[in-house]
C-alpha cells in the first residue's frame, strides 16, 4: 500500500536513498560497496549499511468544476462548494510535494478542461495552484464520461483524489470509477456537500433555478417537498456508498461547514489506524 | 334556513384570508441557484400531483375554518320542516297528571309539584297572543278553567294551587277531552301536552286499539295538534299499599264485634320484615298489628273492633313504613252501625201453637238472643202481622217485609207493598200451600206491580207421606248473602231436604214488568235445587230488592227450619237485604255520592265537606217517601261528610283503584312504542318540549354542529399540515 503523506506510508522495498534503515552483518553475497567501513574501524567487524526506498507515488487530484459545484449556502460566511473543493486540492497539492510525491491536476465540467501531469518538484506548486486559482465553476457536468476519457490518459498507476458533489447519473459514475480501479488506480473520493443539500432548511415559497441547466427553474412549496427529497437523497448516498464498497473506494463526505483541515486530518488518522 | 344573527354571516369572507396568503406566498417567493437539481427533479415529478392535491386540500380546509366560524356566529336555524312562520302564538292544553302516584317521591319532591313545575315553566313561555288550558287527569278529567286563559300568570298561579292524590289517571278521557278543548281553541298552532309518571298500569291498556283510535281521531281533527308526553320524575318502585278492608258482616249493630281483613301488598323490591299497621276509628287509634312483607308479596291483618254508638263511622288502616309513596299507606272504609233493623213478618198460615205459624221458625232465626233469653243484642227485630193487618201503619218503620205463605193480599196492599218497594225497602216472599198461585202471577206480576221475580208455574214436590226431598245444590255462591256458605265451616245448605217447592220461571219468561223498573234480565238466581229449579230468586225493583223463595218457611215442605243452617241462612238475607238498599257509603273515586234520608229531610240545606275540607251545600230531593241527595264530584280519595243541623253526620269514603300504588313505569321502548302509536313526540322535561317547540317553530340551531366542525376542522388542518410537510423546527 502506497500512501501520501511523509512519513504515513513506508514501501516494502528496500533500495537506494538517502534515509538510512539499519546495519547488519556482512553476509556472502553482498556488494563489497555496501559496506561500512567506519564501523568496521571502530569494530573490526563488517557491516553492510542498508537504506529506505522511498515510494514513487504519483497523485492525480480531479477537480469539479461544474455548475453544481458552485452552490453556496445560505449561512453566514458560506463558501461554495468549488472554492472550498479548490482549497482542499490546494492542500493536498502542498502536502503532497512536501514529501517528494508527485502531483498533478485534472479540472472538468462535460470535459477535461486541464490536465497537470504529475510532477514532484517544489516549483510545480506553483504551476497546481495557479490553475486551481484560476479555476471557476462551469455549467453541466458528466462525470461517468470525463472519467472515462481520462483513463486512458493516466498512463502510470497512482493515486486519484477526487473532488466533487458527484451529482449525476450514479450508475455511469460507478463504472467510470471501475474503469480506473481496473488500471490499478487507488480512488479516495472526498464527495462536497453543502448543508443546505443535505438537510433541504427552506420553508418559503421558493424557486429553485438549476446551477447547471439554464432554463430550469421549479417554483415550489419546499415544505411539502421535503420528506421526498430528504428520502431521495438517502437512496443517492446509500447507491454511492454501495457502489463504493464495492469497488474499494473510499468515499468521504465533506461538508462545506466544516473546515477541510479537520476533515482531512479525520480520514488521514482513520487510514492510518486501519493500517 | 335563516340566520339569527345574519350580519355576522359577513364574516365568512374571511375564508378569503387564507387564499390571499397562499397566492401572496407564492408570488413573494425567494429564488434559490440550486445545485442538486436532479435530486429535486425526480421528487417534483413523482410528487407534483399529490402535492397539488395536498395543498388544495390543506387551503380548503384553512378557507373553510373562518368561513365556518362566521356562520356559527350567524346562528343558523334549519327550517326544513317549519310548519308556519315563526312568532306565531299558539294554543296549548296541558294534561296533569294528578292521580296518587304522582305523590311518589324522587329528586326531593313530588312527582306532582315536579309536573306542575314543567306546567307552570311551559305556561310562563308561552307569548301573550297565545292561550292555554289544563286539566288535571286524576279520577275523571277536570278542567282547571272553565275557557281557555291567555294570561300565563293566571294559568301558573291556578297550577300552584292545584292538588294531587286522585284516583286513576284517565288517559284516554283526558286526551279526548283534551283534543275537545283545542278544538274550541284560538289559534291555528296546537300543542297537548301530557305530564304524567307514564305509570304502567294507566298507560299499558292504552297501547295498542286505544292508542289507534286516538291516533285516528287526532288525525281527523282539522288542525291537528302536536302531541307531547312528558314524564317526569324518576323510576321508584318502592311502595307498600293498604289494598282494602273486609268486613265480616254487612250489617253491623251496636256493641256487635266486627272483624276486619286488611289487604296489604309490597309493590316494591323491598323487604319489610316489620310493618305496624294501625287501626283507627272515627280517627281515633283503636288497636295496632304487626306484619313482614317480602318483595312483591302481599299480606292480611286482621283486626276486631266494635262501636258502642249508632250511626255512621269511619275505620281507618295506615301501616306506617317509610316508603316513597304514602297516600296509599292509608285505607278509609265507611262503617254503618244500626240499632235496629226492624223486620216485618206477614204470616199468611199463623198460629197459636208454638212454631206452628208459618213465620215462627224465622222469627226464631232472626231474634236467637231475644228467644234464648241470652244477654246479647240482635240485631234484627221482628213483628209479626197476619195478612188483614198488613197497612200502612205496620210497614212505615220496616226495612224489610217477609211475606211467608201469603194466599193473596188486597189491591190496597199491592199498592202499599208496591210503593214501598219502589223507594227503596226490601221484601223477602216464602211461598207455601196457602198462596194463590195465578193470583201472584196476575197481580205481583203485571203492570206497575211486578213485584214478583219469576212466574211461579207449578207446585213440584212428593205428598208429605212419601217424602222423596230433593237438596240444595251446594255450589259456589256468587250472591253476598249466601257467599258465607262458600265456607262448609259456617254450614251447608245442602244438608236440608225439600218436600215441596213451586217451579219458578226462567229468568227470561220472567221478564214481563216494565223495563224502566227492573230492567231486562235483571232476575237472579240466587241458589237451585237439584232438580234444577229455581229456588231463591232476586231481582231490584225500584229502588229495592224482592227476594223470592220457592218453597215455604216452616217445616211443613222441608227440614230446612229444622236445619243448623236456617238460622245464618235467615239471618244473612235478612240483612243483606236490610242493608244493600241503602246506597254504598264505600264509593270509587268518580261514582256519584247518594244519601237516602227520611221525606221531610228534602228541600233542607246539607252542608257536604270534601277530603280537602272545601264545603258544599247540597240539597235532598223528596222521591217517594224519601228525599235523595246525590253528589258527582267525588274525584279526590278519601271521607265526605254529610251533615245537616239537628241529624247525625253520615261519612262516605271514596277510594281510589289501588292499580296506582304499582309504581312501575313504561319501560323505555313501551314508552317510544306508544309515543309512535299516538304518533307523539316523547320527551323528559320542559325544557325539553320548549326546545322541540322552537324548533317546529323556527326551525333546528345548528351552531353547536358549527361550532364543532369548527374545532374538527382546526384539529384537522393542524393535522394535516403536520402530515403533509413534517416541518421540523
Amino acid at each position: 500500500m502506497e500512501g501520501f503523506c511523509s512519513g504515513l506510508h513506508r514501501s516494502p522495498h528496500k533500495g537506494f536513498s538517502v534515509e538510512f534503515k539499519e546495519h547488519r552483518q556482512y553476509v556472502r553475497g553482498d556488494e563489497i560497496r555496501s559496506i561500512d567501513w567506519k564501523v568496521f574501524g571502530k569494530t573490526d567487524r563488517l557491516y553492510i549499511r542498508e537504506y529506505e526506498e522511498e515510494t514513487n507515488l504519483r497523485c492525480t487530484i480531479l477537480l469539479d468544476r461544474s455548475g453544481s459545484m458552485g452552490y453556496c449556502g445560505s449561512r453566514n460566511g458560506a463558501i461554495s462548494k468549488h472554492d472550498y473543493a479548490v482549497r482542499t486540492a490546494a492542500c493536498l497539492a502542498y502536502l503532497m510535494l512536501q514529501q517528494q510525491d508527485s502531483v498533478g491536476l485534472v479540472t472538468f465540467d462535460t470535459k477535461v478542461r486541464r490536465y497537470i501531469p504529475p510532477r514532484s518538484r517544489a516549483t510545480h506548486l506553483r504551476a497546481i495552484l495557479d490553475t486551481l486559482g484560476r479555476s471557476k465553476p462551469g455549467r453541466e457536468t458528466e462525470l461517468g464520461r470525463v472519467f472515462h476519457e481520462l483513463v486512458p490518459k493516466i498512463h502510470r498507476r497512482g493515486l486519484l483524489i477526487i473532488l466533487s458533489d458527484l451529482f449525476g447519473d450514479v450508475e455511469e459514475l460507478l463504472k467510470s470509477l471501475a474503469h480506473f480501479r481496473h488500471a490499478k488506480h487507488e480512488i479516495i473520493v472526498f464527495q462536497i456537500w453543502d448543508p443546505d443539500e443535505l438537510e433541504f432548511p427552506f420553508r418559503q415559497w421558493t424557486r429553485f433555478e438549476s446551477l447547471e441547466t439554464p432554463g430550469n427553474r421549479r417554483l415550489v412549496d419546499p415544505a411539502h417537498l421535503r420528506n421526498a427529497y430528504l428520502e431521495n437523497l438517502r437512496l443517492f448516498r446509500e447507491q454511492l456508498t454501495a457502489g463504493c464498497y464495492r469497488h474499494r473506494i473510499d468515499l468521504v463526505p465533506m461538508t462545506t461547514d466544516r473546515p477541510y483541515a479537520e476533515t482531512l486530518a479525520s480520514y488521514l488518522a482513520m487510514r492510518r489506524r486501519l493500517k | 334556513m335563516t340566520l339569527l344573527n345574519g350580519i355576522l354571516a359577513i364574516g365568512a369572507a374571511a375564508a378569503a384570508i387564507p387564499l390571499l396568503i397562499h397566492l401572496l406566498n407564492r408570488s413573494r417567493f425567494r429564488t434559490v441557484p440550486w445545485g442538486a437539481m436532479h435530486l429535486l427533479d425526480s421528487v417534483i415529478r413523482t410528487n407534483n400531483r399529490r402535492i397539488r392535491l395536498e395543498q388544495f386540500l390543506l387551503l380548503l380546509v384553512r378557507c373553510a375554518i373562518p368561513a365556518m366560524l362566521a356562520f356559527c356566529l350567524a346562528r343558523p336555524v334549519l327550517t326544513g320542516w317549519q310548519a308556519l312562520p315563526g312568532e306565531v302564538p299558539s294554543s296549548t292544553v296541558l294534561l296533569l297528571d294528578n292521580s296518587y302516584s304522582m305523590d311518589a317521591r324522587s329528586n326531593g319532591k313530588t312527582h306532582f309539584e315536579d309536573a306542575v313545575d314543567q306546567a307552570a315553566t311551559i305556561a310562563d313561555q308561552l307569548d301573550r297572543r297565545s292561550d292555554i288550558a289544563a286539566i288535571a287527569t286524576g279520577g275523571s278529567p277536570t278542567p282547571l278553567f272553565d275557557s281557555p286563559v291567555f294570561d300565563p300568570r293566571m294559568m301558573t298561579g291556578r297550577l300552584q294551587r292545584l292538588s294531587g292524590g286522585f284516583g286513576a289517571n284517565a288517559a284516554v278521557d283526558s286526551l279526548t277531552s283534551g283534543l275537545g278543548v283545542l278544538g274550541g281553541m284560538a289559534n291555528a298552532r296546537r300543542h297537548l301536552v301530557f305530564l304524567s309518571d307514564f305509570q304502567a298500569a294507566d298507560w299499558q291498556p292504552l297501547s295498542g286499539d286505544g292508542a289507534a283510535r286516538l291516533r285516528a281521531q287526532l288525525d281527523a281533527m282539522p288542525i291537528r295538534p302536536n302531541l307531547t308526553l312528558i314524564q317526569v320524575g324518576d323510576e321508584v318502585r318502592d311502595n307498600m299499599s293498604v289494598d282494602s278492608i273486609e268486613f265480616s258482616k254487612t250489617a253491623l249493630g251496636v256493641g256487635q264485634d266486627l272483624r276486619l281483613r286488611v289487604n296489604l301488598r309490597n309493590h316494591g323490591p323491598r323487604s319489610y320484615p316489620v310493618a305496624r299497621v294501625l287501626l283507627r276509628l272515627d280517627g281515633k287509634p283503636d288497636s295496632a298489628s304487626q306484619v313482614a312483607l317480602d318483595p312483591d308479596s302481599a299480606a292480611q291483618a286482621l283486626f276486631t273492633c266494635r262501636f258502642d254508638q249508632a250511626g255512621s263511622h269511619v275505620v281507618e288502616v295506615e301501616v306506617e313504613v317509610d316508603d316513597r309513596l304514602a297516600t296509599d299507606n292509608v285505607f278509609a272504609a265507611s262503617v254503618t252501625v244500626l240499632k235496629q233493623i226492624d223486620v216485618l213478618l206477614v204470616d199468611g198460615d199463623p198460629s197459636s201453637e208454638p212454631l206452628k205459624g208459618e213465620t215462627d221458625f224465622l222469627a226464631v232465626a232472626l231474634t236467637p238472643y231475644t228467644f234464648g233469653r241470652v244477654k246479647l243484642s240482635d240485631l234484627l227485630q221482628t213483628r209479626t202481622v197476619a195478612t188483614r193487618h198488613f197497612a200502612e201503619d205496620a210497614i212505615q218503620e220496616a226495612r224489610v217485609v217477609v211475606l211467608a205463605n201469603v194466599a193473596k193480599l188486597s189491591d190496597d196492599q199491592v199498592s202499599l207493598l208496591t210503593d214501598y218497594v219502589r223507594d227503596g225497602g226490601s221484601l223477602l216472599i216464602f211461598l207455601g200451600n196457602k198462596i194463590d198461585m195465578a193470583w201472584y202471577n196476575r197481580a205481583l206480576r203485571s203492570g206497575q206491580a211486578a213485584l214478583l221475580p219469576m212466574a211461579i208455574l207449578s207446585r213440584e214436590g212428593d205428598s208429605p207421606e212419601q217424602r222423596q226431598g230433593v237438596r240444595i245444590v251446594a255450589q259456589h255462591f256468587d250472591h253476598p248473602a249466601l257467599a258465607v256458605f262458600n265456607d262448609r265451616a259456617n254450614g251447608n245448605l245442602a244438608d236440608a231436604e225439600i218436600w215441596n217447592w213451586y217451579r219458578l220461571g226462567t229468568p227470561e219468561q220472567a221478564t214481563t214488568s216494565s223495563p224502566e223498573e227492573t230492567g231486562p234480565d235483571t232476575a237472579m238466581v240466587m241458589a237451585r235445587l237439584e232438580t234444577g229449579d229455581p229456588l231463591i230468586v232476586e231481582q231490584p225493583f225500584g229502588a229495592g230488592t224482592v227476594v223470592l223463595m220457592a218453597t215455604a218457611c216452616d217445616a211443613d215442605w222441608s227440614t230446612l227450619p229444622l236445619q243448623p243452617v236456617f238460622l245464618p241462612l235467615a239471618q244473612q238475607v235478612i240483612t243483606t237485604l236490610a242493608t244493600q238498599v241503602m246506597p254504598s257509603r264505600n264509593l270509587e273515586t268518580g261514582e256519584p255520592l247518594v244519601a237516602v234520608l227520611p221525606s221531610e229531610s228534602a228541600g233542607l240545606p246539607l252542608s257536604l265537606t270534601a277530603p280537602d275540607g272545601t264545603r258544599h251545600t247540597v240539597r235532598p230531593v223528596a222521591r217517594g217517601t224519601q228525599s235523595v241527595v246525590q253528589f258527582d264530584r267525588t274525584n279526590r280519595p278519601g271521607v265526605y261528610t254529610l251533615s245537616g243541623a239537628d241529624a247525625d253526620s253520615i261519612h262516605f269514603v271514596a277510594q281510589a283503584p289501588r292499580s296506582e300504588s304499582d309504581l312501575k313505569p313504561l319501560s323505555s321502548e313501551e314508552m317510544s312504542r306508544l309515543a309512535e302509536e299516538l304518533g307523539a313526540e316523547h320527551v323528559g322535561s320542559a325544557d325539553e318540549f320548549l326546545e322541540l317547540e322552537r324548533t317546529r317553530r323556527h326551525g333546528r340551531e345548528i351552531w353547536r354542529l358549527l361550532l364543532a366542525a369548527v374545532l374538527f376542522l382546526m384539529v384537522a388542518e393542524l393535522f394535516l399540515q403536520q402530515r403533509f410537510a413534517r416541518v421540523r423546527p
